[in-house]
Order: structure tokens, then C-alpha cells, then sequence
């Protein structure tokens, strides 16, 4: 790739010296068996998941608003609101090595400004106590939802794609934000081993994502005249992922594709529901009513979803760590087949 | 309600083979056939519901293939000339522009699906309001077109597809009748993609496209007015109404020149890639002029 010719007036300058390549970024070493481990939200699906995933390889410890009835005994629970002053003591008693944060409201049944207090101020605080306390790696589990579903977006973004997601869908804004927050810590602190991991719509048994609560209704609403192609993943291969991030040390931030894409009305009769086309200036209406009567789930700035293509490229993780889906997408829409 | 909007002219097209059975020879059922047979031998890798990455799906296109190999076939007859220079793995088609409707585009996709060896789907470029028209977005993404941006040509290209582009673009769709051949000015994003990407450009000639509907006019304004991108008056439109959108039966003539292979800096200046580009755009000029000295006539 030597364009610069021998001679010449280039020659002079001395910004046409081929520049040193930069030095790879200080590679991290990946976990040690026996490392300390706390994750936040532990009860929820996806935490309950990560735990027994890795429980072998940790000593697990987990924090959580609601207790995990039925949680193995050899995890340690903390019954403890992420917004509380106790839960600083938490990070003092249990010194933990390793973090995975799980502990986000993505549903939209609370006020705005909890949402907000969880993910964004939570998120900080997260943050600020782990660097207080030590903690060698971070896993934050974000989602691809953060570079927004919009007309021209390109199939298979990477990493590097801009968070457009609130130029649309301004309720989950915290989301975007709460992934930027990580992004700049990640930059600020590379002693830390931080990874932000971004999949895609996660499918599961005991996920309970805003996607499979739409794919588990009977009749499931979709806008006349689009079917955008839409990726999915098995929750055991995101719990497999973070699995991966942490015993890697992987640091950066990663999308994480799972088996491939499909439009989305072949994964809704494929998950067993009948797709209902809406116009969308009724679907538009119909939703924002009803949304704000607390009878719909998610917001009117969703259906752009509905609309738009917003995949990713699952490339640089699988690169970095070896990864690789485990479940075909028979698999994942079998998992919340009704 | 999108199944029963596309599957209209499908529905027609295989009533009509079988009724016409008793007394035409089954032509629609042949080419039916043919269709099936090529379909199965595409190198697009598809997942197990018959979808690949963009969202192309062979059902689909398998559908609409008939409705437009129809047209390929009996409407304007297209001679196909040098298809095998087309090569193997990802290439870039680069043509001439005309006809206010898109249809050279899809002749030429049908001429390498029909006559090439193997069968291709060619992958196009569409433009950025496209996906936000109802239906439209379905149907073209399902028949292999992708929002035409750099991301989309690059990832496409690297999947070893066939991607068409037009570098006149819409100065070349609305093209007046005494503008016929005459090449409009190309965009260089085409050149600076196959740089990236060492994707061999295939120059191609559509005799035959640039009368099928012969424009007089453009009125821009009010084409700005209905923000559409263009507002053409041609010999038939709008005078006879959605029927003054029926092309011409002109006879076609798809020329396949040899792959051009170029090397260099994808992110060279604006003179170093116009140099580049001047050379496809006069291999595709001196296809035209040839062509043009060969061919008899306007309608065979």
C-alpha cells in the first residue's frame, strides 16, 4: 500500500511519513476461575439465565428489587433497589472482580422518570461503585434497538452505526443513553475489561422482552404494506455471550447477531400468531390510546419497528470471542411457540 | 392484503395458462417450468425459510419473474448478445438509463437470470424513499433490490452478488426523445465502490429502452409540487391516462461488453475517478453506437 512516490516534493513534508500504526489496544486477560461475580438485576430472566450459566466458573453473587424464589444455593442474593443508599453496601461486602448489569426497566408500565432514575442514574451509579470497589471487568448488557429502525438504514450495521433510536421511538431514549454512558466509561477507564454487548431481539422461555410479549399475542398487529426483515437469538446464546465476554475479556462494544433474519411475519406465524395488518395512521392512533390507558405495552414510536430494518453485523464479537449461535432460528421461535 | 395486491397478476398469468392450454401452445406453463428449473440453481444462499440476508425470497421473485419474463419475452422481444462475459461472483453491471420506467433494469436482471449460466438474481440499487412506500418496499426487497446505500453495495458485492447500477440515474430515466442515446452525466459513486471492493465492472448497452416511451417534456415544478422526482410527458402519458404508461413494443438489445477490471486509491480525487469513469462511460457509448448501426429496426 506504498502510494507516497520515492522522490518528490512530498518528501519535504513531513506528513507524508507513513504514520506509526497505532498500538493495539492492551489486551485484557479473560476471568479466572473463582473470581467474585455480581449481577445486578439476577432475577429477571436473563440474569437468572447468566447466573446458572456460569455458576461453575464464579462465585456468584446477585442484586435484585424482587427476590429469585428457587435461586441455587450457592448464589448469594441481595434483596436491594438499585436506587437505594444500601445498595453502595452491597459493592463493600461482596468486592466482586467481575459485573454483569442487567438491572434496566425496559417495560413501559412505570413512570417515565423511574425508567429514567433506573437505567440512566443507576447505570452511573453502577459504574462509579465498581470503579470504587475494584472491579476488573463489566458486561452491560445493552440491545440493538439502540440504532432505531428508520427508512434508510443499512442491512447489517456495525458497532460504529450512530444511536438513532430516539429520532423516532423517544421513549427509550434512557436506553441509548444509558449505552453511551458505558461507551465513554469504556474509554475512560481501560485498566477496566468493559464490554457493552448489543443483541439482537432475544427470544426465550424466560426472557421477558418487549418482542416476545408482542410475538406471544394471539393476533398480532402489524402495519399494512411492510414486513421488515428481523433478527432473533435464543436467550441461552446471549447468556452464552456474556458467558464468553467475561472469560475473554473482550473489550469494546459488540453487537451479538444471533442465527439470521427473517421478515416479520414469517416469525409471527411461525411463533404460532395470526398477523393482523393495520393501516398505519389507525395502527398510530389505535396504539397511542390505548398505550396511554395502560392497555397496550409499548408506545406508538414502536412501530417503526414494524416498518424498518434495524439488523446488525455480529462480526467484530464473533472475531473477538469465538462466538457463535447455538440455536437455529427454528429453535428460537420453537422456544415461544404458543 | 399484500398477498392478494401481488398475487393479482400471478393469479392471471396461471389462469391463463391453463385455459389457453387447449389452444396456445402452453407457453406460460413452459416458461413456468423454465423459471423453476433456473431458480434451483442460483448461487444466492438462502436459510430455511427461503430468505437470504436482504431479504430476497425465491417464491416471490419466482411469482414476479413470470409476470416480467412475459414481457421479456413477448412485449419486447430482448436479444440478449455476450451474457457469458458476465463472470462468475460479485460483479458490478453498469448501463445506460432511459424510458421513464424502470424496466431496462428488470430486462437486464431477466436476461441474466434467463440466459446466464448460472442463473443470477441481479441486485439493485433502489432509491432512499423506496422503503417507505407501502407494498413497494416489500416487492422490492423481495426480488433481491436493497436501499441503495454504500453499506448495502459493499456487503452485497462482498457476498460474491451481481449488482446493477445506473450512474446517469434519474437525469437518464427522464431523458427526452431527441436526447435518445445520448449518454447523461455519470456519478462516480459506482467506481469508487468497485475500487473498495475489486469488483469487476461489466459495461452494458439496452438498445431498444431509450424509445419505449418517448418523452417530450419534463415539468419540474410540478414534479416538485407532488414531490415526485420527475413529471414526464411522453408521446401516451398522461394524455390516455394510466394506459399512456404502456411502453412502446420497441424491439431490445442487451449488450454485455467485456469486464473492466480497475485498480486504485477508492478514495482518489474527483479527476482520478472521472478518468476512471469516462473509460466505462465511453466502452458503454461505443456499445451503443454499434448496436445502433446494427440494429434494422425500431420494433424487430
Amino acid at each position: 500500500m506504498a502510494r507516497f512516490p520515492l522522490e518528490g516534493p512530498e518528501q519535504l513534508f513531513h506528513f507524508t511519513q507513513a504514520a506509526t500504526p497505532p498500538k493495539p489496544p492492551r489486551a485484557h486477560r479473560g476471568a479466572e476461575p473463582g473470581e467474585k461475580l455480581l449481577i445486578t438485576g439476577i432475577a429477571g430472566g436473563k440474569g437468572r439465565l447468566i447466573a446458572r450459566r456460569v455458576a461453575d466458573f464464579f462465585q456468584i453473587a446477585g442484586v435484585d428489587r424482587v427476590p429469585w424464589q428457587g435461586a441455587p444455593h450457592n448464589v448469594r442474593l441481595h434483596v436491594v433497589d438499585l436506587r437505594k443508599r444500601k445498595f453502595e453496601d452491597v459493592f463493600r461486602t461482596e468486592r466482586p472482580d467481575a459485573l454483569v448489569h442487567l438491572a434496566f426497566v425496559r417495560h413501559f408500565r412505570s413512570d417515565p422518570e423511574v425508567r429514567h432514575e433506573v437505567n440512566v442514574l443507576g447505570t452511573k451509579k453502577v459504574l462509579e461503585y465498581a470503579i470504587a470497589q475494584g472491579v476488573k471487568r463489566i458486561v452491560v448488557v445493552s440491545s440493538s434497538y439502540v440504532y432505531g429502525a428508520l427508512p434508510d438504514n443499512p442491512y447489517y450495521v456495525d458497532e460504529d452505526y450512530p444511536l438513532n433510536v430516539s429520532r423516532t421511538y423517544h421513549e427509550v431514549r434512557d436506553l441509548a443513553e444509558v449505552d453511551q454512558l458505558v461507551t465513554a466509561f469504556l474509554w475512560r477507564h481501560p485498566e477496566v475489561a468493559t464490554t457493552i454487548l448489543r443483541p439482537v431481539n432475544t427470544l426465550g422461555y424466560y426472557t421477558h422482552s418487549t418482542i416476545g410479549h408482542y410475538l406471544k399475542q394471539r393476533y398480532v398487529p402489524t402495519i399494512m404494506g411492510f414486513n421488515p426483515m428481523v433478527q432473533f437469538i435464543h436467550e441461552e446464546d446471549v447468556a452464552e455471550a456474556v458467558a464468553l465476554a467475561l472469560q475473554t475479556g473482550a473489550h469494546g462494544v459488540f453487537n451479538v447477531a444471533g442465527p439470521g433474519a427473517v421478515p416479520l411475519k414469517v416469525a409471527i406465524r411461525e411463533t404460532g400468531g395470526t398477523a393482523v395488518s393495520l393501516p398505519e395512521s389507525f395502527a398510530r392512533t389505535a396504539i397511542g390510546q390505548l398505550f396511554r390507558l395502560g392497555l397496550y405495552p409499548t408506545p406508538p414510536g414502536a412501530i417503526n419497528f414494524l416498518k424498518y430494518p434495524c439488523t446488525i453485523d455480529g462480526g467484530r464479537f464473533a472475531r473477538e470471542t469465538g462466538f457463535s449461535p447455538l440455536f437455529s432460528l427454528e429453535d428460537t421461535f420453537a422456544s415461544v411457540r404458543h | 392484503m399484500l398477498e392478494a395486491v401481488t398475487s393479482l397478476p400471478f393469479a392471471a398469468a396461471e389462469s391463463l395458462s391453463t385455459t389457453a392450454g387447449g389452444f396456445l401452445p402452453d407457453a406460460i406453463g413452459q416458461l413456468r417450468h423454465e423459471i423453476d428449473e433456473r431458480m434451483l440453481r442460483i448461487p444466492t444462499r438462502l436459510n430455511a425459510y427461503g430468505y437470504d440476508p436482504w431479504g430476497f425470497h425465491v417464491d416471490t421473485t419466482r411469482r414476479s419473474t413470470l409476470v416480467t419474463s412475459l414481457l421479456y419475452r413477448y412485449w419486447f422481444r430482448v436479444e440478449t448478445h455476450g451474457i457469458d462475459r458476465l463472470p462468475p461472483g460479485r460483479a458490478l453491471l453498469i448501463s445506460n438509463h432511459a424510458g421513464q420506467i424502470a424496466l431496462d433494469a428488470a430486462m437486464i436482471s431477466l436476461a441474466c437470470f434467463l440466459e446466464g449460466e448460472p442463473p443470477r438474481i441481479v441486485r439493485g440499487m433502489g432509491e432512499y424513499w423506496l422503503p417507505t412506500v407501502p407494498w413497494v418496499n416489500i416487492i422490492m426487497v423481495r426480488t433481491g433490490s436493497v436501499v441503495g446505500t454504500r453499506k448495502n453495495c459493499i456487503d452485497l458485492l462482498e457476498n460474491e452478488e451481481a449488482v446493477i447500477a445506473f450512474p446517469e440515474g434519474i437525469r437518464g430515466m427522464n431523458k427526452l426523445i431527441w436526447e435518445r442515446y445520448q449518454l447523461q452525466e455519470f456519478g462516480q459513486g459506482f467506481m469508487r465502490l468497485a475500487l473498495e471492493t475489486h469488483t469487476p465492472i461489466v459495461p452494458i448497452a439496452v438498445v431498444g429502452s431509450e424509445e419505449q416511451a418517448p418523452g417530450i417534456a419534463n415539468l419540474r415544478p410540478l414534479a416538485r409540487l407532488l414531490r415526485m422526482p420527475a413529471f414526464p410527458v411522453t408521446l401516451t402519458w398522461p394524455w390516455f391516462g394510466p394506459l399512456g404508461m404502456v411502453p412502446l413494443p420497441v424491439k431490445y438489445h442487451i449488450y454485455f461488453g467485456e469486464p473492466l477490471q480497475f485498480e486504485g486509491n477508492p478514495s482518489d480525487e474527483d479527476e482520478v475517478i472521472a478518468e476512471k469513469v469516462e473509460q466505462v462511460k465511453g466502452r458503454i457509448a461505443t456499445m451503443l453506437a454499434e448496436g445502433l448501426a446494427r440494429r434494422r429496426s425500431l420494433f424487430w
